[in-house]
């Protein structure tokens, strides 16, 4: 068994004693990432943004000169998520459940959050669902869900990409995966676009080997394919697919996880020019001071640049120190709720004149969306692409949309 | 279905097939031989690769790294066998211990290589002479998958002339049959069963250079591939190393040709092939059903 268990005590040298002499709470937040395999790298970088958040916060100070508390376990699978985040409540009295990588992990514990009545924070999965069928007041999500990335993505499709009609969707077989494809397919036909389906493939999660999903997506001959891998699945797809010339005879659309920085920077020059990718967060865009002092400031404390999973940490730490601030205390749940409920968020990744908020009904972050093409770029090492000539995406076009929400449900259930 | 896709996707299902013949085939013979169920052989395939990437990080050179890879990984195999594996052996309930032992050693490589070389993807590129793709007729298939099938094949037939043609292979054929009497007759067992331990883990070593220009270098790859060799295995065989082999193509083809045809079932259909051939031979294609004293 493997259990990562860090405290991060925020407070200052000097100002540790005087919080302790004077009785300041301690408020802990409970926390759950894939810290081994192959999301491992998720829970590191959202491990690094969560102590540059907390420095953030000690800073700024807290009612009462409260100081947060960070524990971070391994999530491993649903049943163990589940009995760890009920013993943060019960045993370590944690006011927050906070962070995981998977959908399916995330939908356990919100079940736990709903029935003890404890905000959980999601920072990093994905699954449409948390913020719309599953929906529960107690869940906010700090980064954004896969109907926003395929609603920005089915935008792209319909004005950026001119005379197709076959269109292939290759994607892991579980909910995530799924779900995109669902979504994607949901917008592209409520925007009014025309299109056939030539092929569907559902390879399993980590599927080591491509190869005959790549010559069947040849055969197939898609004008575009989808994509809804993450992570290393997607950089062994890529890998595979690029010596068959696929990239060459058809447009690549992966707007999830696609262009997350961890596939640029194992693909280094085999990344292929002209994919049409993006993620939850970009390195570079929007070219603000604030996107650039948060990607150096993790780029100095871990010697890499970050993926996007550490955004939704760090973001999801600055709620949590901003509600309290509104509430003055970490104890009144239900005005914590209150005050998370359409709050402006200051993020990395907004562009200059937008912020992010939480949108009251759904409890999901708002953000715009950002779609890029690859092409060369050596400023964020070891990449050697990155994306460029973005197509930006209004926040309020995205989420939320109770249409979609209604039909999600009607498919999916409550 | 015309004759191009045709070819295609058998070559396709092919280059999969090798590789998981590669990795799958170390995982059969340290059971036939050694006695030995190895949860840990995805770990080796993970050392190997890692062990290549270290190397590639000094010399630059693909070759240099495919042989460090593997000669690292049987190394560490042998050494494995030697001061652990070995300590178990005919102990009552040997098979529990050899589950702890082996799962134990998929946790502590993990770890080991997180720690030493982070839990960011690593690259091994191909080398520069397999970078580009064959024609054949107008199906378009990359070098580096023509290298893979290639060596597999090569393996395939340096296998078949050391278990047939040489003392030593004979005496590994013995091994797995009797080696209580081939003990008796004057034959170093343990000797033999760290050399076979060795020879198996490297392959699995070399199984994970070749895949990792083309898969994905991280924590926990090695784990990924014990069901589908476990497959593997238990169609052609276990303790088959010619089973390995058959075993490797169905599942290569069947999965190639399934994507093609029936892309909805197609991770199912493995498990499909296999629970025909538990139904119809469970002892596996190419086992005898009587496998021998151990």
């Amino acid at each position: 068994m493997k259990r990562t268990l860090i405290s991060l005590l925020l407070i200052v040298a000097l100002v540790a004693p005087l919080s302790l002499l004077y009785g300041a709470e301690t408020i802990k937040i409970g926390a759950l990432y894939t810290m081994t395999g192959r999301g491992g790298q998720y829970g590191k970088d959202s491990e690094a943004a969560i102590k540059i958040a907390l420095d953030e916060v000690n800073k700024q100070g807290l009612p009462g000169g409260a100081k947060l508390e960070v524990i971070i376990t391994d999530d491993k699978n649903p049943q163990y998520a589940v009995s760890v985040a009920k013993r943060y409540i019960t045993d370590e009295k944690c006011k927050f459940l906070f962070g995981i990588i998977s959908t399916a992990i995330g939908l356990a514990v919100t079940e736990v959050s709903k029935e003890h009545k404890v905000i959980f924070v999601g920072t990093d999965h994905a699954g449409t669902d948390l913020t719309a069928n599953k929906f529960q007041k107690y869940y906010f999500r700090s980064s954004n869900n896969t109907f926003q990335s395929m609603m920005a993505g089915a935008m792209y499709l319909k004005d950026e990409l001119k005379g197709w009609k076959k269109i292939a969707y290759i994607g892991p077989d579980y909910a995530y995966g799924r779900d995109q494809w669902m979504e994607l397919k949901w917008a592209l036909d409520k925007l009014g676009v025309k299109y056939e389906v030539v092929g569907e493939y559902w390879p399993k999660l980590y599927e080591p080997d491509y190869t005959s999903y790549i010559t069947a997506i040849m055969k197939a001959a898609p004008d575009v394919l989808v994509n809804g891998m993450w992570g290393g699945d997607t950089v062994a797809f890529i890998k595979q697919a690029k010596p068959y010339g696929l990239f060459n005879k058809m447009k690549y659309l992966h707007v999830d996880a696609g262009g997350n920085y961890e596939v640029f920077a194992a693909l280094g020059g085999d990344m292929p020019e002209g994919l049409i990718l993006s993620a939850r967060h970009h390195n570079n865009w929007p070219d603000t001071k604030e996107n650039k002092e948060y990607v150096q400031k993790f780029f100095k404390a871990t010697g890499r640049y970050p993926t996007y999973a550490a955004e939704g940490a760090y973001v999801g730490i600055h709620m949590i120190a901003e509600a309290i601030r509104k509430v003055g205390n970490a104890n009144d749940t239900e005005a914590l709720v209150k005050a998370l409920e359409g709050m402006k968020i200051k993020c990395p990744e907004d562009p200059p004149g937008f912020t992010s908020y939480i949108d009251p009904k759904t409890h999901q972050i708002v953000q715009v969306q950002a779609i890029g093409v690859t092409m060369k770029n050596n400023k964020f090492p070891p990449a050697k692409y990155m994306l460029g000539n973005f197509k930006v995406y209004p926040a309020e076009k995205l989420w939320p949309n109770f249409e979609y929400i209604e039909y999600m449900t009607k498919v999916k259930g409550k | 279905m015309d004759i191009n896709t045709f070819i295609a996707q058998f070559i396709s299902g092919l280059s999969t097939a090798m590789l998981l013949f590669l990795i799958s085939s170390g995982l059969t013979l340290i059971f036939g031989v050694v006695n030995v169920l190895n949860f840990a052989h995805g770990s080796f395939y993970l050392l190997g690769t890692y062990f290549a990437y270290q190397l590639m990080q000094l010399f630059n050179n693909f070759w240099v790294g495919l042989l460090v890879g593997a000669v690292g990984a049987g190394v560490v195999g042998m050494a494995i066998e030697f001061f652990f594996l070995r300590r178990i052996y005919g102990r009552a309930q040997e098979g529990a211990f050899q589950l702890l032992m082996t799962f134990a050693f998929i946790l502590i490589f993990d770890d080991m290589v997180k720690y030493i070389w982070g839990t960011e993807y690593k690259t091994i590129p191909k080398p520069a002479s397999l970078m580009g793709s064959l024609n054949i007729g107008s199906v378009t298939v990359p070098s580096y998958n023509v290298f893979i099938i290639i060596t597999g094949f090569l393996v395939v037939i340096f296998a078949w002339y050391f278990l047939m043609k040489t003392d030593t292979g004979k005496q590994v054929r013995a091994c797995s049959l009797d080696r209580v009497m081939l003990g008796l007759l004057g034959t170093n067992v343990p000797m033999i069963m760290t050399i076979v331990f060795g020879v198996a883990t490297a392959m699995g070593g070399l199984a994970g250079v070749l895949a990792a220009p083309l898969r994905t270098v991280t924590p926990g790859a090695g784990v990924e591939f014990i069901i589908d060799s476990m497959i593997v295995v238990v169609i052609g065989g276990f303790g088959n190393f010619w089973g390995a082999l058959l075993g490797a193509l169905i599942i290569g083809e069947v999965l190639s040709f399934g994507i093609l045809w029936m892309p909805e079932l197609a991770t199912v259909l493995t498990f499909i092939v296999m629970i025909i051939v538990l139904i119809v031979k469970p002892e596996g294609l190419l086992a005898k059903k009587a496998m021998g004293r151990k």
